[in-house]
């Protein structure tokens, strides 16, 4: 490592002291000269450089006198020495820069009319800075311009091989997509072995570009940046909740950029662990599904089996005329309700209002229970805080890392990158235990390939070794010896050799496992898809935290157990109590005092403790006959939910179903109703992210056709059912959440709790543990009918069904309808890419293709879950949580065999 | 008063000296040739510095000079121009502006835009009768502004002249911009002053 980061957490530098400009400056020890004298305020013109990653060196603008030395030196590289004394400015250096400047554009084709980064380009402000109006001995390259990769050109011409893009995709991301390379007589950037690029395209190279030189294919000569309108607001796809500029012009959506960018290079390293800044894929290039064709335009109305469009004065007069009849005919018990967890904090307030305050109902879920619902009840069951425990800068700066089934690089790209600088800056050893040979398994120090679907056994054996190698917290566990006996007696069921045997891990790489999470001072359990939406899930995330807990990690800085999710306002679902057993702020339903104070507020009674219904429950019950209408927002569940829970006949019984979606979803094509919402860029309001940060969302543009903002319709419905709401925009229900939740916004910043499991362990956890760890028996004879695992998960390139209707990830990773397996597996059954086969489990079968993945296990196979075509999701058994209700449907057994000759 | 002053009073009222003081303006008119001329049916001689509608120009091949920079929509105080630039469908690579606005009744014909424009797509010409029934023919498209061009492609040429932006044309070749060609298929042959 070069210069920077100064200081870790661990490792204080010392402090110096040099004087720049006659002012005597401060500065810790080792650090870049460069950065001691942005520290002071000053700025001195530099293009290649950028604190995310050490400096480059090529640009040669930097240049500083330093006393002493005869010609000027570039304080980039330089590193800051006691008693220095520097001199920043002066006739000379302007002169000496004057020339770094000159000596870039005399090969610089001076094409900025045509160039998409005119007027927001480095080189060119330099140029006028400087006072450059006439070059000697110029000449153009005549490089031809590289179109070969999917979402980014290459224009080799414009180049300053400043290298800040190769810097930022080695160092930042640990991607290394691009190098350096003698071609035509000029050093040009280009993909790893002068080959299309094939890369995560998150497109960070693009935003540290000073110059035009990577552009942008989906926005290429489509502005100029002063045409377009820039919008600060919050990404909807994953959990991360990245800030990012959502630049439009007049109607449509331009381009999406990032805060990382070369404009905002000054900075300290160790900000870094708080975000550097950048997007993923897809949100710098999945916006096209905004403003797309496809979106809902007008409210449509079933007449005669088919949807016609309706205007919707008259649509509303329906829905509240057949609601209103329901609600009267067959008691509030009739109506239920779904949403989306991509629907703002104020939406998902307004939505359980609506139900519980309106309708009197308790039937009502929201997408956080396909999974994230398991993590939430199983912490707060322990320590009483229904959010992940940990932020990004406790992930950054943690010692160890124990990645538990979670595909991190390609649910939360973001999340990854602060483990990448984990094991980058501040070296720490990360585990990753995984059924697939992930980015982040190819990049741990201790990459754990357990066979699939025995991540929670794992936990098991790495609890069983702690207490094996007496690498207990001793003042943790002696505060609770009760509890602690009873945890040694559950695991005495649990032997290693049993543990290893199942998952296919050594019982030495288990206990060396153990032994790094157990000594390191920070260590965080990361648990993601692979735990919480896998059977189990409750129970396996309580069992990280007896991990946590016998080895100190719970209530201490920097430690815990936490997740992310994959919708962005998963956490956001559960605070504003979109989900039976809660209330808002994760009040539980049945607690009295909180069920006094929300039917004060809201003026009602709510409806009866044991009413309620999650996700299946309300399935059950429209079978059942029970609930006659059921309002759905942006949820799809008939493309879902696999063929077994029947979504789709159960949907059809209803008498009345109202689907509220920006698109004209498998759901909506079934719905009597369907009325048109806006998309985030369309609408404000609030999402809480995986930190439990509350980040903005503003309004870019005005809605598409005649769609309206979720939060605006349900009032309304509300006003149109007589309830009376006066909210006449998202700040007043943000105004009345303020006041229910009081501190719940906080300025963005969730409040920091310490977690302590006190009461948990002290109260009940004996008669608990006791059956937590208990070994399921093996089926074998399903096993050798059916040897192959089936899994389905997210990509890179995808989120949800959403991602699937913006034009550029469809580009990127269309629907290929191939399953993905190990070469070896494809050997062994004599397939190859051009073959088709048959998979068969006990819900059916489908044919699709094959596609060689070395990183799927040899025995396993995967299937993104963005596409249903071929139904491969109708295959998978469904298990249900018998704690969490939460429906477990990613993983089955399947029988594969090849169709034809 | 004086005796002097007394007797030159008698006199001009006796010759009615203001009568003839005041109408020596209309006697020098009599013998003086007339300054107003029959619009329309006669025409005014144009400078051709003249600032009059503008028009959008193409090289001598044919091919749009405009290269749908913005830089004119940039430059213009009254925000009347509106250009849309895409990729040429036909040569990859190439920026044009498949939508260029101007909406004339705003225009203030300062004649920033031609000054900005780097490749003088942009040029003024001596055309000021657009009189029109339909003020909504009064945003020049794309299409009208190419018909100006052509049609006062002399006067243009004048003006650019006139305003010292058109250098000679074998100077102006060189300093003309090249688009790079894609890896993937050559779309235009090497540019004769480089081979």
């Amino acid at each position: 490592m070069g210069l920077k980061p100064a200081t870790n957490p661990d490792v204080e530098a010392a402090t110096i002291e040099l004087s720049i400009d006659g002012r005597t400056v401060a500065a810790k020890d080792g650090v870049s000269l460069y950065d001691v004298i942005a520290s002071t305020g000053k700025i001195i013109p530099a293009m290649c450089y950028h604190y995310t990653f050490d400096p480059f060196g090529s640009c040669g603008m930097c240049l500083v006198m330093q006393e002493g030395k005869k010609a000027p030196v570039r304080s980039c590289t330089a590193k800051a020495a006691s008693g220095m004394v520097v001199r920043t400015e002066g006739d000379d250096l302007f002169a000496a820069r004057k020339k770094a400047v000159e000596k870039h554009l005399s090969v610089h084709p001076l094409d900025c009319p045509v160039c998409d980064a005119d007027g927001h380009c480095e080189l060119q402000d330099m140029a006028f800075q400087h006072g450059v109006t006439n070059l000697a001995n110029a000449k153009q390259k005549f490089i031809p311009e590289d179109t070969r990769s999917l979402v980014l050109d290459f224009n080799m011409n414009r180049c300053i091989a400043c290298a800040e893009c190769i810097n930022v995709c080695k160092d930042v991301l640990m991607i290394d997509a691009l190098q350096f390379m003698k071609k035509g007589g000029f050093n040009q950037v280009v993909p790893k072995g002068d080959q299309p690029l094939a890369c995560e395209f998150c497109g960070d190279c693009l935003a540290v570009c000073p110059v035009g030189a990577i552009t942008n294919k989906y926005s290429k000569y489509l502005y100029k940046p002063w045409q377009m309108k820039k919008t600060t607001t919050t990404c909807n796809y994953c959990g991360d909740g990245c800030q990012m500029y959502l630049e439009t012009k007049d109607t449509e959506v331009v381009r999406v950029t990032s805060p990382l960018s070369w404009k905002n290079k000054w900075g300290d390293r160790a900000e870094t662990s708080k975000g550097h800044g950048g997007i993923c894929v897809r949100g710098r290039f999945g916006f096209q599904y905004i403003d797309s064709e496809q979106r809902l335009r007008q409210p449509l109305v079933r007449q005669n089996d088919s949807l016609t469009e309706t205007p919707w004065l008259d649509t509303m007069q329906t829905v509240i005329d057949r609601l209103s009849d329901i609600h009267r005919k067959h008691g509030p018990e009739s109506i239920a309700g779904l949403i989306t967890a991509r629907c703002t904090n104020e939406e998902l307030y307004l939505f359980q209002k609506l139900m519980r305050a309106g309708f009197r109902t308790n039937q009502l879920d929201s997408s956080a229970r396909y999974g994230h619902l398991n993590y939430v009840h199983a912490v707060r069951h322990a320590v009483g805080i229904g959010r992940p425990l940990n932020d990004w800068e406790d992930l950054t700066k943690a010692k160890a890392v124990l990645v538990i089934g979670s595909n991190i690089t390609e649910t939360n790209p973001l999340t990854s990158v602060r483990i990448k600088e984990a094991i980058r800056v501040y070296k720490a050893q990360v585990i990753v235990v995984d059924s697939a040979n992930t980015n982040i398994a190819q990049l741990a120090s201790h990459p754990l390939l357990v066979k699939p679907g025995t991540e929670g056994l794992l936990i098991d054996g790495l609890v069983k070794s702690v207490i094996e190698q007496d690498l207990i917290d001793e003042p943790s566990t002696g505060r609770h010896p009760q509890a602690f006996a009873a945890l040694k007696q559950a695991l005495d069921q649990v032997s290693l050799e049993q543990v290893s045997a199942r998952t296919g891990i050594a019982v030495e790489q288990i206990r060396e496992a153990a032994a790094i999470f157990a000594e390191a001072p920070r260590a965080i359990a990361l648990c993601a898809e692979g735990i919480v939406r896998r059977p189990n899930g409750y129970h396996n995330v309580l069992k990280l935290i007896d991990l946590a807990w016998i080895t100190g990690k719970l209530g201490q800085p920097g430690c815990g157990v936490t997740t992310v999710t994959e919708e962005i306002n998963e956490q956001g679902a559960v605070d504003m109590g979109v989900a039976p057993e809660f209330l808002p702020g994760q009040a539980r339903f049945d607690d009295p005092i909180a069920r006094e104070r929300f039917g004060k507020a809201w003026d009602v009674t709510l409806p009866a403790i044991g009413s309620g219904a999650n996700l299946l429950e309300i399935l059950a019950r429209i079978r059942s006959g029970q609930i006659k209408a059921l309002y759905v927002i942006g949820e799809n569940p008939v493309a879902t939910l696999p063929a077994s829970l029947e979504a789709k006949g159960t949907l059809e019984k209803l008498q009345l179903l109202i689907v509220q979606d920006p698109f004209l979803t498998e759901t909506a094509e079934m719905a009597h109703i369907v009325l048109p919402a806006a998309t985030y860029a369309e609408k404000d309001g609030t999402f809480t992210n995986l930190e439990g940060k509350v980040l903005r969302v503003r309004q870019a543009l005005d809605q598409v056709g005649e769609s309206l903002p979720d939060w605006h319709i349900m009032t309304a419905l509300a006003n149109g059912l007589g309830y009376e709401w006066h909210y006449e925009s998202a700040q007043d229900v943000q105004d009345e959440i303020m006041k229910l939740l009081p501190g719940y916004y906080n300025l963005g910043q969730p409040r920091r709790i310490t977690p302590s499991a006190d009461a948990y362990l002290s109260n009940g956890y004996t008669t608990e543990v006791a059956t937590r760890y208990r070994i399921q028996p093996t089926e074998s004879s399903s096993e050798a009918a059916r040897p192959f695992t089936l899994v389905t998960g997210q990509l890179l390139y995808h989120s949800g069904k959403l991602s699937t209707r913006a034009s550029g990830l469809i580009n990127i990773e269309p629907n290929s309808a191939r399953l993905r397996m190990n070469p070896a597996d494809l050997q062994r059954l004599g397939l190859n890419e051009q073959t088709t086969i048959r998979m068969t489990s006990p819900h059916g079968s489908v044919q699709l293709g094959v596609r060689i993945d070395p990183d799927v296990l040899p025995g396993c196979c995967f299937y993104p879950e963005h596409f249903n075509e071929p139904p491969v999701k109708d295959l998978m058994t469904v298990e249900v949580d018998s704690v969490t209700g939460v429906p477990y449907f990613k993983s089955t057994g399947v029988k594969i065999e090849k169709v034809g000759g | 008063m004086s005796v002097g002053a007394w007797t030159k009073k008698l006199l001009q009222a006796a010759l009615f000296y203001e009568i003839w003081d005041a109408m020596k303006v209309t006697f020098k008119h009599m013998f003086h040739r007339p300054i107003t001329f029959q619009y329309p049916r006669e025409q005014r001689t144009i400078p051709d510095g003249h600032r009059g509608a503008l028009g959008l120009l193409r090289y001598e091949d044919g091919r749009e000079r405009c290269v749908g920079c913005d830089l004119c929509e940039a430059a213009c105080p009254s925000r009347c121009i509106k250009v849309i630039s895409h990729e040429d469908p036909e040569r990859p690579l190439q920026r044009y502006a498949a939508e260029f606005y101007i909406d004339i009744t705003k225009c203030v014909f300062c004649g920033y835009c031609v000054e900005a424009c780097p490749v003088n797509a942009l040029a003024m010409t001596k055309m000021y009768e657009y009189s029109t029934h339909d003020k909504r023919t009064l945003l020049f498209d794309k299409k009208r502004l190419y018909e100006i061009g052509e049609r006062h492609l002399e006067d243009a040429k004048k003006y650019l002249y006139a305003h010292n932006q058109e250098k000679n044309s074998d100077e102006s070749r060189e300093y003309r911009y090249y688009f790079p060609q894609s890896v993937l298929k050559p779309t235009q042959s090497q540019p004769k002053h480089l081979s």
